[in-house]
């Protein structure tokens, strides 16, 4: 006589199930923690970034005011601005390490930006002083000299002809 | 003939001759000094023209613009320019109270242009979407701004009898940097498009 025996699988299932998942939570966690680093990064890279560029823009200002030729810098704050922007999108997307190589890359476009920058602004200062002194100072002093020749040449003439009358 | 008849002319010949010689520093104090102030904004069509604008939108087309920014400020200015986009119920902003639309920007484009340049941005777009035939509307899903794709999920617009379509609204707004605030402010300009997304 055959004697069928019955097995319980549902306490074998769910004992094996819960030794998959305590096998399985650590790479679930570190995966879920690297995920939320590569976020914090992203976001302090964007940051980092953002504020880069908004000293970069106002050492521009100020060598612009100051009269420098500030074109070459713009193109490399229009680039830099390129990548924050795709930085930001990728961000939107989800896409952390990618959002942190472009932001990175925005600073390092932006490498040594603002001393280049305060170096132009330098040489444009003394630029101005000279057109100053040059233009400014140099063509008045000019003018009253010939004005002074004018009346010296004017008082000579005149005592060499006026007293004649010819 | 009196030598003291030439006093004019000796007196004109001298003082032409001084004025030659201050022009450079009189050429300096009389600049008149600029009074108008402001930024130019602009959205051209593929061939820089205003003409053919694209209206009639077919999934997953792609779309080319061009957007335009002329600085007359008298200095360099950092520009945003904020990409929102809006059915016909939803905010947009207002020429006469001078407010931007209370949406989010979807993307962000910086700008940084010279006193008197000009700068463009070639834009090429498409728009991913579904017609969901129950409820008789758009559902948008994505929209790709040239290399970057924008979840744009939730975007809906219903049918327009008026018009015959389903009409939406691309449009772009314009923003300063305020160095003296350190923060961007409205610019109180924008340009858009409407577009009909075409389902059959």
């Amino acid at each position: 006589m055959r004697r069928e025996v019955h097995l319980d699988l549902k306490p074998l299932f769910v004992l094996s199930m819960l030794l998959v998942m305590a096998s399985l939570s650590p790479v679930l966690v570190s995966h879920v923690e690297a995920d939320e680093s590569n976020q914090s990064q992203a976001v302090s890279a964007l940051a980092d970034a953002e504020a880069n560029v908004v000293s970069a823009y106002k050492a521009v200002l100020k060598a612009d005011e100051a009269g420098a030729n500030v074109s070459g810098l713009l193109v490399r704050l229009n680039e830099a601005g390129g990548l924050l922007t795709r930085a930001h999108a990728a961000y939107g997307l989800g896409d952390f390490d990618y959002a942190l190589e472009l932001a990175n890359l925005c600073q390092e476009r932006l490498s040594g930006f603002v001393a280049e920058s305060d170096g132009l602004r330098e040489t444009a200062i003394q630029d101005h002083y000279r057109d100053f002194f040059v233009n400014v100072v140099g063509s008045v002093l000019g003018a009253v000299g010939v004005v002074c020749g004018g009346l010296f040449v004017w008082f000579r003439l005149d005592r060499r002809y006026g007293k004649s009358g010819s | 003939m009196n030598f003291h008849e030439y006093r004019a002319l000796f007196v004109a010949i001298v003082g032409i001759l001084a004025l030659l010689v201050a022009s450079p520093a009189l050429s300096r104090l009389l600049v008149f000094p600029k009074t108008e102030f402001f930024t130019e904004f602009w959205i051209l069509d593929s061939n820089h023209k205003a003409e053919n604008y694209p209206f009639n939108v077919t999934r997953t087309a792609s779309y080319s613009v061009f957007l335009g920014i002329g600085n007359h400020l008298g200095h360099t200015a950092y520009y945003v320019v904020e990409v929102k986009l809006r059915n016909q119920t939803q905010s947009a902003p207002n020429s006469f109270n001078r407010t931007s639309s209370s949406l989010p920007s979807l993307i962000n484009i910086t700008a940084f242009v010279a006193d008197e340049e000009t700068w463009e941005y070639p834009l090429t777009f498409s728009f991913d979407y579904v017609y969901n035939e129950a409820l008789s509307r758009v559902e948008f899903s994505s929209l790709k701004l040239n290399d970057a794709s924008i979840d744009v999920t939730g975007f809906t617009t219903g049918w327009d009898s008026r018009s015959s379509g389903f009409l939406y609204n691309l449009f772009f707004e314009l923003w300063i940097y305020d160095a003296a605030t350190s923060s961007f402010r409205y610019h109180e300009r924008s340009v858009g498009l409407w577009f009909n997304m075409t389902t059959s």
